[in-house]
């Protein structure tokens, strides 16, 4: 029982930042129709630009984001603008395969730099636990827990309730009658991708202390970030926060209760399950 | 108030507009007719700045307009009511109406503005939290125009404003569109409605394959036999 609470909590608390990772890519969805194949090396960058900065100031990867969140936000925007923005619009799969390729130089610009040997970003908390009962848990799992859902409220308020978000959701659901309200729709992608990136760089220091991370590890974030996504339905919020808490479970689950290498395959099973009986995804189609 | 010069707008190098030129003073209720495909909403759409015009000239106001974009052509006043409503389905009305206002010259009165559409269109004051797709076709209509109206329109376009409503509705929204010039608005009315169309607009032109066939007072244009049969597609 104890350590099915223990594998539980786990997944929950880490489940949270894969909600996380999953919205930035929904909402880019939702408003330019791009899924982003280089989401998770976006995240990698996230994770070794922290790294760069410990070896160079002695940054913990809390502080860091202080300066990776403007820095990788600019980068999502040149990024768009530069190079997605021209391709929108056109097949679909020219924009994977675009995404694809940026995913290649992400990660070999990543192994040039840093090299290849898997290597850990110390921080202030990493070792620390919290003792609930019967339940120990990672103090940067909580704190991951906490800013997740607190970003992800964030996220809710801020498209609900001001102008920036009113005119993603517009974009979303209809773009040329958005362009006719005066709204720049290229803009609002532009800024949507940005958006999307820079709390990649938040996630990456959440899932960064006590991680050993290498340049090959984006495709991993990528795959888990479709799943939680597809599982939410692709732009429903609430469906993937809980999509993300579904995989964060399983993943938690297979590593417990089965092998290393099958408690990998758990999420993956789940998905299929769920995908078989729910091709919507978790909740009904909200736009 | 608005001046098109022999304007030629197509997509793909192919014109679907022909040297069209129309003149719109300020204060007027102008139709503008013909059958479908005729290329009316091109039209409208080079006014809003969605497709760039391959030559020709707008004026609006006296100044040049021909190369400005969607947003800059909202922010001077020119606004469309499009075909088809195109609500934002899972939108409140409030919300509908408050991204009408979105741009950067009728953002500060938004509250304002607000009050004068929901007192056009009571109907929408009543159930300002409901979601816009949840609304019957004549109500989406009010609200597309109430949409149009919160960007401060100076020109409205509106983009058979008639299609798919009960006679009933088509009546009120003629209506209000009457109400509305009399308040001082210039309107563009694009329309296949012939008749009703006539009735409403002090003037008309009637397209036919993307070239103006017929342009005058409404009873001229209504009494022309090319009019008929460029409906007709003759």
């Amino acid at each position: 029982m104890t350590e099915f609470m223990q594998a539980l909590a786990q997944g929950l608390l880490i489940g949270s930042t894969y909600g996380l990772l999953a919205l930035g890519m929904g909402l880019v969805y939702g408003v330019s129709g791009v899924v982003n194949f280089s989401h998770g090396d976006f995240i990698s960058l996230g994770m070794f630009m922290c790294l760069g900065l410990y070896s160079a100031l002695t940054l913990d990867p809390y502080v860091s984001i202080i300066i990776t969140v403007p820095v990788m936000t600019a980068i999502g925007a040149v990024v768009y603008w530069y190079l997605i923005r021209p391709m929108v619009g056109h097949k679909f799969l020219m924009v994977v395969q675009l995404t694809l390729g940026l995913s290649l130089v992400l990660q070999n610009g990543i192994l040039m730099v840093f090299g290849g040997q898997p290597a850990r970003t110390p921080s202030m908390v990493e070792s620390k636990l919290l003792i609930l009962g019967d339940v120990v848990v990672r103090v940067p799992h909580v704190i991951a827990f906490v800013v997740s859902f607190a970003l992800a409220i964030g996220l809710y308020v801020m498209l609900r309730s001001t102008d920036f978000g009113r005119s993603i959701r517009a974009v979303h659901q209809n773009a040329n009658a958005a362009a006719l309200m005066g709204i720049d729709v290229s803009r609002v992608q532009t800024l949507t991708f940005a958006l999307g990136i820079g709390i990649l760089a938040i996630a990456a220091a959440l899932l960064l202390p006590g991680t050993p991370i290498q340049p090959a590890q984006g495709l991993r974030y990528t795959v888990i970030t479709l799943l939680v996504v597809v599982l939410g339905g692709m732009t429903n919020f609430v469906g993937i926060m809980l999509g993300g808490l579904i995989i964060g479970i399983s993943e938690a689950f297979g590593t417990i209760y089965l092998s290393d290498t099958l408690g990998m395959l758990l999420p993956y099973g789940i998905f299929v399950l769920i995908m078989l009986f729910r091709p919507q995804g978790l909740t009904w189609s909200s736009r | 108030m608005l001046e098109i010069e022999h304007l030629v707008t197509g997509y793909g190098g192919v014109p679907v507009l022909q040297d069209v030129s129309i003149k719109l003073a300020a204060g007027e209720l102008v139709g503008l007719l013909g059958a479908n495909n005729a290329g009316k909403t091109t039209l409208i759409n080079s006014l809003s700045g969605i497709y760039p015009p391959m030559s020709g000239r707008i004026l609006f106001e006296g100044k040049d307009v021909t190369r400005l974009t969607a947003r800059q052509r909202v922010e001077i006043g020119i606004v469309q009511v499009p075909e088809g409503r195109l609500v934002f389905p899972e939108m409140s009305i409030r919300e509908n109406l408050l991204l009408g206002g979105i741009n950067a010259r009728a953002r500060a009165h938004r509250a304002r503005q607000m009050e004068h559409v929901l007192e056009l269109f009571p109907r929408l004051s009543e159930r300002l939290g409901q979601n816009a797709g949840t609304l019957s076709g004549g109500e989406q209509q009010m609200l597309a125009i109430g949409r149009g109206l919160m960007a401060e329109a100076k020109l409205l376009m509106l983009d058979e404003p008639s299609l798919g409503l009960s006679p009933l509705f088509v009546q009120y929204i003629f209506g209000i569109i009457d109400r509305l010039h009399k308040e001082g608005l210039t309107i563009l009315l694009v329309e296949q409605n012939l008749n009703l169309t006539l009735r409403h607009a002090q003037r008309c032109y009637v397209l036919e394959r993307g070239k103006i066939a017929v342009e005058g007072a409404s009873d001229v244009v209504k009494d022309d036999p090319r009019t008929r049969s460029a409906y007709l597609g003759l």
